[in-house]
């Protein structure tokens, strides 16, 4: 009787593929995936509507935006006053020129002896990104220098105070992210008029200087969009070229039903020795209320596993066990820059459950640098 | 070696996409929106169009901003094509959308 061998293993096997862990092979035929999708963009024409443009009609200014937020949190019972101004610089040049970066200003004042003394802390500076971005097509961006590395979606999209629905971050949120110093390819494609892909696949150097800390990295993402139904997934895969030479996945997925104004997050993370875990959230606006205050509210909850990896204590940022955290929040929209926020979490784990509160505000602002008509 | 092996197939990748991106075709030269067969008509589908697109895409990270003004508001579709990876045509619709 015939056994079933996977094609790489006869591959494997017949010397071709060499002495490869699983997770490598994962990760090289996700980058084949990624060229043969390269590929049939050359060949195929975006379907659906052509629009005429009028983008010449509006020459960009450059945009000085971002976001400030304070965030008092009550982790265990010991408090820390969590203040960020978050400022990002927008500079287009010409047609297809875009520099953007964003730096953060991060003060975690926390009290001298735990819960009791003056609260003392130094300011971290940090630079999330300074990039070049080249619009070399309507497919592809080619993006150099300093970027946020895209693994999974809350690192690029996400992280911001004034956008995230929960303002800790989540358990996972370590495995594969931060910022990355090299060279990126990435775009969006509307393969039909109900279909829409986007990928990311990047490469990073290593760097220890200060502020502009990078590992060498190689990775990609891509996702699925269906615009109709708002549903996007999306995997991240990233492997290591340094020390361990770890090999990381994440998968993602983002949900806002047309007919409820409900917003549904996820996101998972594997590292075999670093750990794995996963986050659900659900944000559900009170848009159909009768009173304004109400409509104003949205509800939050998330749901959080984390397991720890084979080696605890590779990745410092991690948890140092595992856990689970459930929390619930209300945000408060006062205007479309600012956002009152509180929320209340349990975290369960084998050295003992906890409680989190957050109670904050954040602020997001929009300068113009150029004259406008 | 498998590092080599990477690095060699992130290479290929790069090749590949600067190929394409030298030798893709242009996206059409700008038309007037007044070319379209009646003004009011295709304003109004452009609308319709941009706000679909706005709902769809800009909802789903961040609550509706509120409408910049045109110069700000196209360097903020520029970055948003980047970092949420809107397509071209999302783009001009969004734009359109936004700044009437």
């Amino acid at each position: 009787m015939p056994v079933y061998k996977p094609l790489t293993r006869d591959l494997l096997e017949l010397g071709i593929m060499g002495d490869i862990d699983l997770g490598e092979l994962v990760f090289r035929h996700v980058l084949i995936g990624l060229l043969c999708l390269a590929a049939s963009c050359w060949a195929q024409p975006e379907a659906g509507v052509s629009p005429v443009s009028i983008q010449s009609e509006v020459k960009p200014a450059p945009v000085l935006s971002g976001g400030l937020a304070f965030v008092p949190t009550w982790d265990g019972g010991n408090p820390t006053l969590v203040s960020i101004v978050s400022p990002v610089l927008l500079v287009p040049l010409g047609d297809n020129l875009l520099v953007e970066s964003r730096a953060a200003f991060e003060g975690d004042f926390q009290r001298r002896n735990g819960n009791s003394g003056d609260f003392t802390g130094a300011i971290q500076k940090s630079l999330d990104y300074m990039e070049l971005d080249y619009l070399a097509n309507r497919y592809i961006t080619i993006t150099g220098g300093r970027f946020l590395t895209p693994f999974n979606i809350f690192n690029e999209r996400l992280y911001p105070n004034w956008i995230r629905n929960t303002q800790t971050d989540p358990l996972i949120f370590p495995i594969g992210t931060g910022s990355d110093n090299g060279v990126m390819v990435r775009g969006g494609i509307a393969a039909d008029t109900n279909l829409t892909l986007n990928y990311a696949v990047y490469f990073s150097t290593l760097s220890n200087a200060d502020h502009f800390e990078s590992e060498r990295h190689v990775g990609a993402r891509a996702g699925v969009f269906l615009p109709r139904e708002r549903i996007e997934v999306g995997m991240s895969v990233q492997h290591q070229l340094q020390d361990a030479h770890l090999s990381r996945y994440g998968f993602h997925l983002q949900w806002q039903p047309a007919r409820i104004p409900l917003d549904l997050r996820a996101e998972g993370a594997y590292s075999r020795a670093e750990g794995n875990g996963l986050w659900i959230e659900g944000a559900y606006r009170l848009r159909n209320a009768p009173s304004s205050v109400l409509r104003r509210t949205q509800l939050v909850g998330r749901a959080q596993i984390f397991d720890s990896g084979s080696v605890p204590g590779i990745n410092a940022s991690l948890p140092s066990t595992s856990m689970q955290r459930a929390e619930w929040g209300v945000n408060y929209y006062l205007n479309d820059g600012w956002k009152a926020l509180a929320s209340y979490g349990r975290t369960f784990a084998a050295t003992g459950n906890s409680n989190i509160w957050t109670i904050g505000m954040t602020y997001r602002f929009v300068l113009s640098l150029g004259r406008e008509p | 070696m498998n590092t080599f092996r990477i690095g060699i197939a992130v290479l290929i990748l790069g090749a590949a996409a600067l190929a394409f991106a030298g030798s893709a075709t242009k996206p059409s030269k700008p038309a007037s929106v007044s070319s379209m067969d009646s003004p009011n008509e295709s304003d109004q589908q452009w609308m319709i169009e941009g706000e679909k697109r706005y709902r769809a895409n800009c909802a789903r990270c961040h609550q509706p901003p509120h409408k910049f003004p045109p110069r700000t508001m196209a360097t903020a579709v520029r970055h948003m094509r980047v970092r949420a990876m809107l397509t071209e045509d999302d783009v001009k619709y969004l734009l359109y959308y936004m700044t009437h």
